[in-house]
């Protein structure tokens, strides 16, 4: 069984590249949410193995988001996508149980080991 | 063919400018309402991701636009600074830079040096003055600015949703102008035949168009699987080397998705089943590393799914035993059935050929998932093995779900459309061309005695009986010809005896709805032009009814 991933990232284009870079590697990706709404809908929808979790979002910050899914899901498994300059909201993300984060632009071989390493059970990363 | 590079730049285009309108939108909201929090944080989010996304693609000028704008409005959020005098106007000139490098990547074009701009864009966020208030500009370039014309994106994004219901709307048209040709013929009005026409090009265009807009390269579900070989290989403890072609081979959406299951289960018994472990590969005199190969090409309007491994191939009589053992045929029949018959005898139900389960290969569902998947679309499954060489498993399925080409056959004055991906050929023979075997008419098509049977029987005869015996008695004496349309399925071929052919034509093929529904003898219904309802016969099962009741 692929493990299986949602993907939350409010650009089109950002998604449609993890989402190559996931898939590539044989991951499901189950859904791709645009917004903070969405992600909370699709992770209870689909209650995927790892969510791929944009720090800033339309309709509500990263940080709400990954508050409200491990409201809903304790043992959710999430990573932080985020561009350089949100550092101090990611810091917050990691004391509130996302398990790491990656930095946009980022490269295959980062994305996969991140997020290899957050299925496969690391502590917090970077 | 789109590369991945071509794609991601026609969609970082598309959103870049999207951004950019909302950008511009956004700051003139800004400039009349400084307090606007909410277009605040839309280009506090816009330069954000237009940040991550130039860098991703590698345009490091307008990336660092996009940065330092982030920083500026990030520190008018944090409330460190307003949005006023020489701000306003800078921020709208770095939104003017943005859209034209946007435009410039576009146009494939080099855009033009940022360094003024990013200079005062660093004393802004420094908290000095610009240099210069205004952005440099010729009057010529503003002449440009007030005569520019506005983008939109030349790239939409729609759920499939409504492909598929595009697609269902041309279908009913499709039928609505075959019934409007057939009224212009009988009419006999000149002028009305001449609209129907141009109609029916119209319509046929409209029909490949939606058709074409749902095609995606069958990479989409190929490159899935270098992840699940690795991960059966390694459970496995085999060595394999996949090689993948046709990636750009296009074809429907949705049938893709629809083979998806079918293809990861032959994919994985292959590597479990199929290819050998590297002592035993190697004590045999080939290479440890086993070789599988998955791809798509495309054969007249079909494309081909081909996976094939170099692996010990298939045991025809362990299979043939191993089948009468699970009574999944009778050792009568079993002993009549050549390689290629026994073989598909892998694809039955309750038919598992690994001894123990694994959680690899499934749990108890065998390969007959893989039968289902591809008689729900109309496909064809074929297998050729060489024992000791390996096996090729090749799924032969519709480049689009819509529309079939179909030949229409007639028995007693009805007409009955049969799928063309299941015809094989049509013969008119003689009766001496016709001759019995065991209570069976046969013929001889290309070196292979293939079956005869009237659909007559296999339609209007219901009940288990087995057919009469047929002898050549039977045929009428006379020289009439005998229509024989040969249909294939699963490497058997069958000889339906019918009255006449009528012609070939792409058919809609609407489901039967219920209480029909559970006839499987007719795989749905369609509407000829003439209004008259046609049944679609479904070849799959009318196979498995001769096989049944065969004397």
């Amino acid at each position: 069984m692929n493990k299986r991933i949602l993907i939350v990232d409010d650009s089109f284009y950002m998604r449609t590249m993890l989402k190559n870079m996931l898939t590539d590697a044989g991951y499901d990706v189950v859904g791709e949410a645009a917004n903070g709404q969405q992600a909370l809908e699709m992770a209870v929808a689909t209650t995927p193995d790892l969510i791929t979790l944009d720090v800033i979002l339309p309709d509500n910050t990263g940080l709400d988001v990954l508050k409200g899914i491990r409201q809903q899901q304790p043992d959710a498994k999430v990573v932080m996508c985020s561009a350089v300059g949100q550092e101090t909201i990611v810091n917050e993300a990691i004391e509130n149980g996302a398990l790491a984060y990656i930095v946009k632009p980022f490269s295959e071989e980062r994305v996969l080991e991140i997020v290899g390493g957050a299925l496969q059970g690391d502590g917090p990363r970077a | 063919m789109k590369s991945r590079d071509q794609e991601y730049r026609e969609l970082f285009m598309a959103e870049a400018l999207e951004y950019y309108d909302a950008m511009s939108r956004h700051l003139s909201e800004l400039e009349r309402n400084p307090q606007d929090t909410e277009a605040l944080n839309e280009l506090f989010r816009l330069m954000h991701n237009l940040k991550a996304n130039a860098r991703a693609m590698g345009f490091v000028d307008m990336g660092e636009v996009a940065h330092k704008m982030e920083t500026l409005f990030g520190q008018i959020r944090g409330q460190e600074r307003t949005f006023t005098g020489s701000l306003v106007q800078l921020t709208f000139g770095a939104v003017d830079t943005l859209g034209n490098m946007i435009r410039a990547v576009g146009a494939g074009q080099e855009s033009a040096d940022a360094h003024v701009l990013l200079d005062n864009l660093d004393r802004l966020i420094r908290g000095e003055e610009p240099v210069q208030a205004a952005p440099e500009q010729t009057t010529e370039e503003a002449d440009a600015d007030a005569g520019r014309k506005l983008e939109l994106s030349d790239l939409v994004y729609i759920p499939v949703k409504k492909l598929d219901n595009l697609l269902n709307l041309v279908g009913e048209l499709v039928i609505d102008r075959d019934r409007i040709l057939t009224l212009a013929a009988e009419l006999g009005n000149a002028a009305l035949q001449t609209t129907a026409q141009h109609l029916f090009r119209i319509s046929d265009d409209l029909q490949y168009s939606v058709m074409d807009v749902r095609l995606v390269g069958a990479g989409v579900l190929l490159n899935k699987f270098p992840r699940v070989v690795r991960d059966v290989a390694a459970a496995e403890n085999k060595q394999v080397e996949l090689t993948l072609a046709g990636q750009d081979v296009q074809i429907d959406r949705n049938v893709l998705q629809l083979i998806t299951d079918a293809l990861l289960h032959i994919v994985r018994n292959g590597v479990s089943h199929g290819l050998e472990d590297a002592a035993t590969r190697v004590a045999a005199g080939k290479p440890a590393v086993g070789q599988l190969r998955i791809s798509a090409l495309t054969e007249r309007d079909d494309v081909l799914i081909q996976i094939q491994d170099d692996g010990r191939g298939i045991d025809t009589e362990a299979v043939r035993q191993k089948a009468i053992r699970k009574g999944v045929i009778t050792a009568e029949a079993a002993a009549l059935l050549d390689e290629e018959g026994v073989w598909m005898l892998l694809f039955e139900a309750g038919f598992s050929m690994a001894e123990k389960i694994t959680d690899i290969s499934g749990r108890g569902v065998g390969l007959d998932v893989v039968k289902l998947a591809i008689d729900s679309l109309g496909g064809q499954l074929r297998v050729s093995s060489e024992l000791g060489k390996g096996t090729m498993f090749t799924l032969v399925l519709p480049t689009s779900i819509a529309v079939k080409g179909a030949l229409l056959v007639e028995l007693d004055a009805r007409a009955y459309a049969v799928p063309l991906l299941h015809t094989d050929t049509v013969l008119a023979l003689h009766a001496d061309e016709i001759f019995a075997v065991g209570g069976l008419l046969m013929t001889r098509v290309q070196e292979e005695n293939v079956p005869l049977v009237p659909l007559r029987q296999l339609l209007y005869v219901e009940g288990d009986e087995p057919l009469p015996r047929a002898t050549r008695a039977d045929l009428p004496a006379d020289d009439t010809l005998h229509q024989v349309l040969v249909v294939s399925y699963n490497n058997r071929r069958l000889g339906l005896i019918v009255d006449r052919f009528l012609r070939q034509q792409n058919i809609v093929v609407k489901p039967l709805s219920k209480p029909l529904d559970t006839i499987d003898l007719f795989g749905g219904v369609t509407l000829l032009g003439s209004g008259q309802l046609c049944l679609v016969l479904d070849v799959p099962a009318l196979t498995r009814l001769f096989l049944t009741k065969r004397p």
